[in-house]
Parts: structure tokens; sequence; C-alpha cells
């Protein structure tokens, strides 16, 4: 048997992300003991209508959130516990809305700094329904082999280690949440283990004192043995020896109390819970309450260190007066499984990647490009074209190339407002779209007839010199092949009115005196076909192309520049826009030819 | 538990309607001959003048003084104002007037485990400590309020009779609404008197604590809590406090002058449990620490370094029990970046550090500890199979 939480109980948590992972180790209890998940419902008003996915086993599963602890109860009327996870200015609220529901026989609290007089409410309203408050401050409660409510027990590891999978003989009852593992761990050692372990928490009023729970162990035939862990402060340690020493009792009881310390410390020190004080004359200190415990006929080891061997010598008292068996243990006990992440470290898994990339990695403490440290290419003085080279073909480009690609891209990063891409982007932002969305407007425009043809002239001028065609063959594969020549050709300028864009970039690259194969192919496919026709010139994105090509970078990647540079002028003609708080526009009536038939009546439907 | 100066004691009190003298609290000389001129109780009646400071017996150390004109006033304030008292620089008096009075009482609110009781006594001053018997109490459960006629029965209980026993009762109800209300633990006037000019029961002194976890519904709390024992936090002290109003979780640390063995364990509870083994050993205290409740790694490691700065330390305890939910690994993560820190500084020299822990990542936890040594660090590390406070009886070993 155990008390306050056994098989039957069933929860519902009060709180937010606490309660979450309170919910989380509590699936790893029930999921060790070979039973279904014990919390019902968690009340979270801000998340009411969605559920708490929680871990159990190599599965999920998904907890309803409610508004209200009726509505939980109302869904779910086996719930007949609360935990309270809220924060202290609200607990309280909380609290008292679980009590004054009749499913809810138990409430415990893990609020810590919740005011005092709200905690007395909150034990008085309980005691009068006859239900069970516990806390404030309170780091739960577990029944071995049976129920867990809250994070006590700590790692599944540690569940296993201390035997929580099945029943022992001794009860625990603590104020210090830290302490309540250790003594259920020393049990473990030096005994079979525990029934039952309350946190009470370390309030100066705690809802349920050590003397209704040692009612309790008493009126249960599996706890032989209880040991509690006080600390100065308050009378709750005196009253629970005046309760033992009051007739004979059924329980053994080991108890333990720290604060020995304050009588070398100076007077008024504050420790580590809002209850350990001393009262104003020298009342609920340690020492008087280790005294009232030994009197009252309980075990009180001299240290904190004595009391496993007290623990020991009790326990194997009731081996031998035949009180308690030797407990076999289990065979086998569920493992937890563990996470992907932790089976690799162990080496038990090998997991087949989804994708695969081989340029950058920023699982460090910074992203590294190909390899380099982002900030370390920063400090040596390399710049974005150099960071361009790295991403996109792998390699660090010399100064040289850094500077072709710099002035690639400060040329065609903007061409006005009129041009396909930098109209939609105008467009999108008159109606009003963000940043990202109009941008990407402009940036759909960019394709085989606007600002797309750098790849594809890449391509077939890379295919001419890579073949060793002469421009004459180059032209008439295009004309039976391709169409016309992608990079050849514009709308407005000609031999007459060249593309200064054009002379500026071949005359900078030609003065480098590099090898330029490919460009000195498209400069005399240029001369055949402005020969043929005045616009028929070598466009920039033509020019572009070739000289990419030549400094070696992959066709497939040649869009990207026209894509990146003018992504810098889609930005300024959004930010444009938005500073002119620009309105919406539409096209006027003159700008269209409509063809459409003349109105004409429609006829009945047959 | 949060102490409460006379000042903002009394203060409270006036707000519930319980009569105090007129005082000032003032940080200079200059600004109460300022206040001189407009106050007319100031020139109109003898003065009281004491150190508004978190120090005890106040009477022994020469900082009350009674009886005085303004211009005394002026003078005793100069006197006090900057004088150091142990840790703590006297930087403000309060100054009331004296009231002239026969007879003496005492009136008390405490909190108890159901509720509150009233007490009342009519002798007062130190007279009352060594005539307990003659205090009566009146029990109340929490969210009761006292029915007049409870009140009155109580102070007739005490001895008090006709017009007095009306008024003193009236008091108590006044005590017990500035209680109830102000989520107050104690609040005790010694003496309460009957001035004599009007007959009207006044509070000449307060002793006021309030519960610090009920800050957040009285935001009319203006003033700083007083530090519990007798002196003023050191800096090191400040800084941890600030961080722990920060952080989830907690870190606390409270310096003990002239201890040898440094304290750095986990949790409320075993923190307690660890110093008693300190003692219990013959060993010094150097501070008392705790973190818990999974607290930023950041935050262990400022609590860290301000343990490693204890002077004269040979030992440093980092125990813990087995956590719940604290992870192992991340908090003392802190703890060695702590004690790196101190190292570099050249803090550490000849001290032994002992670890003991358990909880969630306690091997990889352990394991970065013990790795310390190679770095070299004194560092001993024990898992849970080495009792609780083991390490203690190893560090203090003669």
């Amino acid at each position: 048997m155990s008390i306050l939480a056994n098989k039957d109980t069933r929860v519902v948590i009060q709180g937010g992300a606490a309660g979450v992972n309170a919910a989380r180790r509590m699936a790893e209890f029930c999921y060790l003991i070979k039973r279904p998940l014990n919390v019902e419902a968690f009340v979270y008003p801000p998340d009411a209508g969605k559920t708490n996915e929680i871990p159990y086993g190599s599965g999920l599963i998904a907890i309803p959130v409610y508004k209200t602890v009726a509505e939980a109860t109302k869904n779910h009327p086996t719930i007949n516990t609360s935990l309270v996870y809220i924060g202290a200015d609200r607990a309280m609220r909380g609290g008292m809305e679980a009590l004054d529901d009749p499913h809810i026989k138990v409430v415990s609290m893990i609020t810590e700094g919740v005011p005092e007089k709200d905690a007395k409410l909150l034990g008085t309203h309980a005691r009068k329904l006859g239900k069970v408050f516990n806390g404030p401050s309170s780091i739960g409660i577990i029944s071995a082999g049976a129920c867990r409510l809250g994070v006590i027990g700590g790692a599944f590891d540690n569940l296993v280690l201390s035997k929580l999978y099945r029943e022992g003989s001794f009860g625990v009852i603590t104020k210090s949440g830290g302490l309540s593992n250790e003594i259920i761990w020393i049990c473990s050692q030096f005994a079979d283990g525990i029934t039952t372990a309350i946190g009470i928490g370390g309030d100066a009023y705690p809802g349920t004192d050590y003397v209704s729970y040692l009612e309790m162990f008493e009126n249960d035939p599996q706890t032989k043995a209880v040991v509690i862990v006080g600390e100065m402060g308050g009378d709750l340690e005196e009253r629970a020896a005046e309760w033992y020493g009051a007739k004979k009792r059924r329980v053994k009881l080991i108890g333990v109390v720290s604060g020995f310390c304050q009588e070398s410390l100076p007077k008024g020190m504050k420790f580590g819970h809002a209850g350990a004080k001393e009262g104003m004359k020298g009342e609920g200190s340690a020492r008087s309450k280790s005294d009232a415990l030994k009197k009252s006929g309980a075990i009180v080891p001299p240290t904190f260190g004595a009391l496993g061997p007290a623990i020991k010598d009790t326990y194997q008292e009731l081996l031998k007066s035949g009180h308690v068996k030797e407990i076999i243990e289990p065979i086998t006990l569920p493992k937890l499984p563990k996470t992907i992440e932790e089976a690799m470290k162990a080496d038990e898994v090998m997991v087949a990647p989804l994708i695969r990339t081989t340029i950058s990695d920023d699982r460090g403490d910074e992203p590294c490009y190909d390899g380099y440290p982002a900030s370390e290419l920063i400090n040596k003085g390399y710049e974005i074209p150099h960071v361009i080279g790295l991403l996109w073909d792998k390699r660090l480009i010399s100064k040289q190339e850094a500077e072709i690609i710099k002035r690639i891209m400060m040329l065609s990063a903007d061409h006005g407002p009129c041009v396909s891409g930098a109209y939609a982007t105008i467009l999108a932002a008159c109606a009003g779209i963000g940043l990202s969305q109009a941008v990407a407007a402009g940036l759909i425009m960019i394709g085989p007839r606007f600002g797309g043809a750098v790849t594809d002239a890449g391509r077939w001028f890379k295919h001419a010199v890579d073949n060793r065609m002469t421009v004459e063959d180059f032209l008439a594969y295009m004309k039976k092949n391709v169409g016309p020549v992608p990079g050849i050709g514009h709308r407005v300028k000609s031999l007459r009115n060249p593309d200064k864009r054009v002379k500026e970039l071949v005359g900078y690259v030609k003065s480098l005196h590099i090898k330029t194969p490919c460009l000195d192919f498209a400069l005399a496919v240029e001369q055949v076909t402005a020969a043929k026709k005045d616009n028929l010139i070598l466009n920039v994105d033509g020019t572009m192309a070739a000289v990419l090509v030549d400094l070696g970078f992959p066709v497939d990647s040649l869009n990207g520049f026209f894509i990146l540079s003018r992504t810098i002028g889609l930005i300024g003609h959004w930010v444009d826009q938005k500073r002119q708080d620009s309105r919406l526009i539409r096209l006027f009536d003159y700008l269209v030819n409509y063809a459409a038939p003349k109105r004409r009546e429609v006829p009945p439907l047959k | 538990m949060a102490k409460v100066l006379e000042g903002p004691g009394m203060g409270l009190m006036k707000k519930w309607g319980i009569h105090v003298p007129h005082y000032a609290v003032v940080t200079s000389a200059d600004e109460l001959s300022k206040l001189g001129h407009v106050n007319d109780w100031m020139k109109q009646t003898k003065l009281v003048v004491k150190a508004h400071e978190a120090l005890g017996s106040r009477f022994k150390l020469g900082l009350v003084k009674v009886g005085l004109d303004l211009n005394g006033a002026v003078a005793a304030t100069k006197d006090m104002i900057g004088r150091q008292v142990g840790s703590i620089t006297v930087s403000q008096v309060i100054v009331s007037e004296m009231v002239p009075h026969k007879e003496e009482y005492y009136c008390a609110v405490k909190s108890t485990r159901e509720g509150a009781e009233i007490l009342v006594a009519n002798c007062g001053g130190i007279e009352v400590e060594s005539n307990w018997e003659r205090v009566k109490r009146l029990c109340l459960d929490v969210g009761q309020t006292p029915s007049p006629e409870q009140l009155e029965k109580l102070a007739k209980d005490a001895g008090f009779t006709g017009s007095i026993a009306k008024k003193m009762a009236d008091f108590a109800g006044k005590m017990f609404s500035c209680f109830d209300n102000e989520d107050a633990q104690y609040l005790e006037v010694n003496p309460v008197v009957t001035r004599e000019s009007d007959g009207e029961l006044i509070a000449l002194d307060a002793v006021t604590l309030l519960d610090g976890d009920a800050k957040f519904r009285h935001p009319d709390w203006n003033f700083q809590f007083a530090a519990e024992f007798g002196r003023a936090y050191s800096k090191d002290e400040m800084e941890v406090m600030a961080v722990d109003g920060k952080i989830k979780g907690s870190v606390k640390f409270i310096e003990i002058p002239g201890g040898d063995t440094a304290m750095l364990p986990a949790g409320g509870g075993a923190s307690v449990y660890y110093s008693d083994a300190v003692v219990a050993r013959g060993g010094k205290l150097a501070n008392y620490a705790e973190y818990s409740g999974d607290p930023p790694d950041w935050a262990v490691e400022v609590l860290t370094e301000k343990v490693c700065s204890l002077p004269g330390i040979k030992n440093i305890i980092v125990g813990g029990a087995i956590a719940n939910f604290t992870d192992v690994k991340k908090t003392f993560g802190g703890i060695i970046n702590g004690f790196r820190k101190a190292k570099d500084d050249g803090k550490l020299k000849g001290v032994k550090i002992w670890v003991r822990r358990g909880g969630p990542r306690e091997r990889e936890g352990l394991d970065a500890m013990r790795a310390l040594r190679d770095e070299g660090f004194d560092i001993h590390v024990f898992d849970r199979n080495t009792p609780l406070t083991d390490i203690v009886d190893k560090a203090l070993q003669k």
C-alpha cells in the first residue's frame, strides 16, 4: 500500500511550462512501472483548447489543456488530484479552485514564494472540506511502484537506482525537496526502499504537517518505519514528537533535524527555506526539536551522516522480527528509450542522413564557410565576393577575381523602376505587402526574358568554347537548336548607343591580362550579330556570363549573381515606396486595349 | 520574513489609524533644521533622536538620545550620521516627539499556524520581559476578524478597566487590521502609552516584520527591507541577492567573517546539513550559501566567484544531495567557470575543493569536475555512493 498517491490517482496539472515538464517526468515513472500515464488534463487558460505532447516510452501522448478545473474534471471525471504550478501571485486562486472542485481530494502546490496568509487560507479551507492541501513549495509526492506526483525522484536512472519501481517498507516526510531523493536513495541502499515519500515544502506553515501524514503512515500496514527530515524553525517537529510520544505507535520513527550550526552563527541568519528561522526565544531550534524527538522515543541519529546506518539497523530489526521480508528484485525493468542523440553518442544506432551539405557548418561557436570561420575571414580582410566564392564554388578566390565580382554586382544592383522586377516590387509595396514578399515578387520576374539570361548565355558560350566552335558554326547551331542567342541583343541599346556598363566591365577584365576565352568568343559573336542588326550587341547578361565562366564559376550559379545583386535594388525600391507612404496603384484604363466582346445579354439557362 | 525599519513601520501603523508620535526620517542635520522651520511640533515638544538602521542595542551604542530641543536634536543628528558600527554606517536618523506619559502597556500581533494571535499586557517597556505571564492572548483563525466584544474581553483579562479597556481593545483591533491587511508576520508596540494631553493611546516604538513574499500585492511598500542580523549586507551579498531576484531557481550567499571552510552546496535543506556537519567537526564556517531550483549556470558562476573570494579559506565544500531536476552538468559548468576565473586571478592557492553530488546528468557533471585535477586544482570528487556529508569529514580530518 501507500498513502496519498496510489494506482488510482488521476491528475490535473494547473500551470504552464513547469507543469508540462513535471508531466514528462511523471510519464517516465508510469513507463517504468508499466502503467498508463496518470495525467489526464492541464489547466492553463492561455493554452486552452490546445494539447500538450507528453513522451511516453517511444511514443507521444496528447493531453488536453482546459481553461478551468471544472472543465477538466467534467471531461475527465476520474481526476482526483491537482498539482499546482501557478505563479505565487495567482497560486491561491488556483489552489482554491481545485479544492472547491468536488472531484478533487488532494491538492499539492509546487509554487514557491506563496505568501504565508495565502498558504494558511488554503490549508484551513482544505481541512474544512476534509481534503488534503500539500505544500506550498512541495517537490512532490511519490509512492513506489504506484504513483509519482511532480518531479520528486529525479531522473529515470535515479528511479531505478532508488528501486522506486516497487514498494519497500519506509515512509519519508521531508521539508526539503533536494533531500527527498537523498533519503529515498538511502532507504533503498540501507533498507528495502520506500512506500511513499512526501515533500511538505520548506515554508513556515505547510498546508499539511508531519502529524497528519504520520497518522496516515500509521494506518498503512505496508509502512513499517517513517523517516522525517526536519530543520529549525516553527514547531512541526515538536508536534510530530508529541504525536509519537502520546501512545504506543506501530511505526518506528527516525528523525533528523538540521540547524545546529545556528548555535555558532550570527543570530537571525536566514537559511534557504522560508520556514527555517528560529523563534524569538530560542524555540524551534534544532536542539530543542531533536531533544523532543528523542524524548518521544524516536531514533535520532547525531548527524545526517549517521542516518544511513540508523535506517539499516531499523531494517535489520524489522527483518529479524519478521515484520518485513527480503525483496527479490525483478530481473528485467523497462529501459527508457534513448533519444536519437543519446543513442548515437553511445554508438548504438546509425542514422541515414536526410540531407547532405558540403558548404557550411554552424554547429560550433560561429559559422564556417567551406571550413573557414567567418570572423577569421573578416579579420584577414576578405570580402563579400570571397564569401560568394566559398559558398557558390567552394574555393577561395583571388583578390583580382573578387574585384571583378564586386564590379559585376555593383553594375547590376539596380536598373530603375520600369523593368519587370523593380516594377513588380513597387506594385507590391504600394499594395502594402511586406518586404520579403515584395522582394520575392520582383525576383519571380527573373527568368528567360528578364535578367535570367546569364546562366543560359554562360551555358552556350561555354558550350561553343569547350567544343572549339567557330562563330559561324555556333550561330548556325543556335538557330537550329535553341533560338536567339542568350546574352546577345538589347531593347534600347545598340552599336550607336553602346551600353556603358558592358564597355566598363570588358575594359577592366581585359586590362588584367588574364585568359578570357569565353569573353573573347562572346565579343567575336557580337561582331557578327551586330553587323546584321544594330541592336544585337553583347548585353550585360552575356558579358557577366562570359566573364564568370572564365573565372571558373559553375554555369548553374551564374543567375545567382544577378539575383543577389538585383535584390539590393529591389529592397531599395520597397523601402523607397514605404518612405513615401505610397498609395495603392491600379493600371489606368488608357493603358489597356480592351479587346473583349462588347456587352451582351445573357441567354436563359438551359 | 522581512524586517522593516521604524520609520516605514510607523507609516504603516498610521495608515491603519494607529496614533503614532510625530516623526521624521532625515539624512542630515541640515535637513532637520530646515524641517524645524516648518514643523511646529519640533519646536513645541522635546525630541528623541535614534539611528535609523538595522542595529541591535542602539541605546548601549549611544545611538538613542532623548529629551532634546530642536538644537540638541540637530547636534545629535550631526553626531550620529556617518558613525561606523561594525559594517554599518549610520546614514539616517529618525527624529520623533517625546510623548510625556505615566503608564506603559504592551500590544503585539504575531503569526501562528492557525492564523494569528493578539497579545496584550497592562505593563510595558522592559517590565513585560520579566512579567511574561501577565501577557494575555486572543487566538484567531486565518480569515477571522476579532469582534469588539472579544477585544474588550482580552483587554479586561489583561487587567485593563473602565475607559482605558475600551481604548486598548480599539488599539488592539487597529493593530490586527494593520497586521492582516499588510501581510505582516509580527507586529509589536512596546510601549503603548497614554498621551497626557488628550488621553489617546500612542504607539511609541514599533517592531515590524512583513511577509516579503507578499510584496506583489503591496505596490505602496516603497521601502527597503532591512538585514536581519544586526549588520548591513556586504557588496558581494548584495550582488548575489540581485542575481537571485532575476533568475528561475535561487542563489544565496551570506558571509561569516573569520571562518576557514567555504560552503558552496546545493539545496536549501542540504546546505544546512552541510553547515551542521562543518560545525559538528569543529570547523569554522566562512559563509552560508546554497543554489537550487535549476538556476542558470551564469548565476552559479557568480556565486562561485564570491565563495572563492572569501579570505583565509582552506576548503570549499561543493556538496549536494541527489537532485530532482537541477541539471548537475549545467550547474557544475557554472562552478567550474567560477573556479577557473578565481585561479586565473591568483585565488584558491592551497585551497582544497570537495565535491559530492547526484542528480540529472550527474556522471557528466562529476567527470567535468574530476578533469579539473589536470588543470592543477586540488579537487576531490565523490558520487552518490559517498554519504552526503562525508566530504566534510574528509575535508576536516586533522
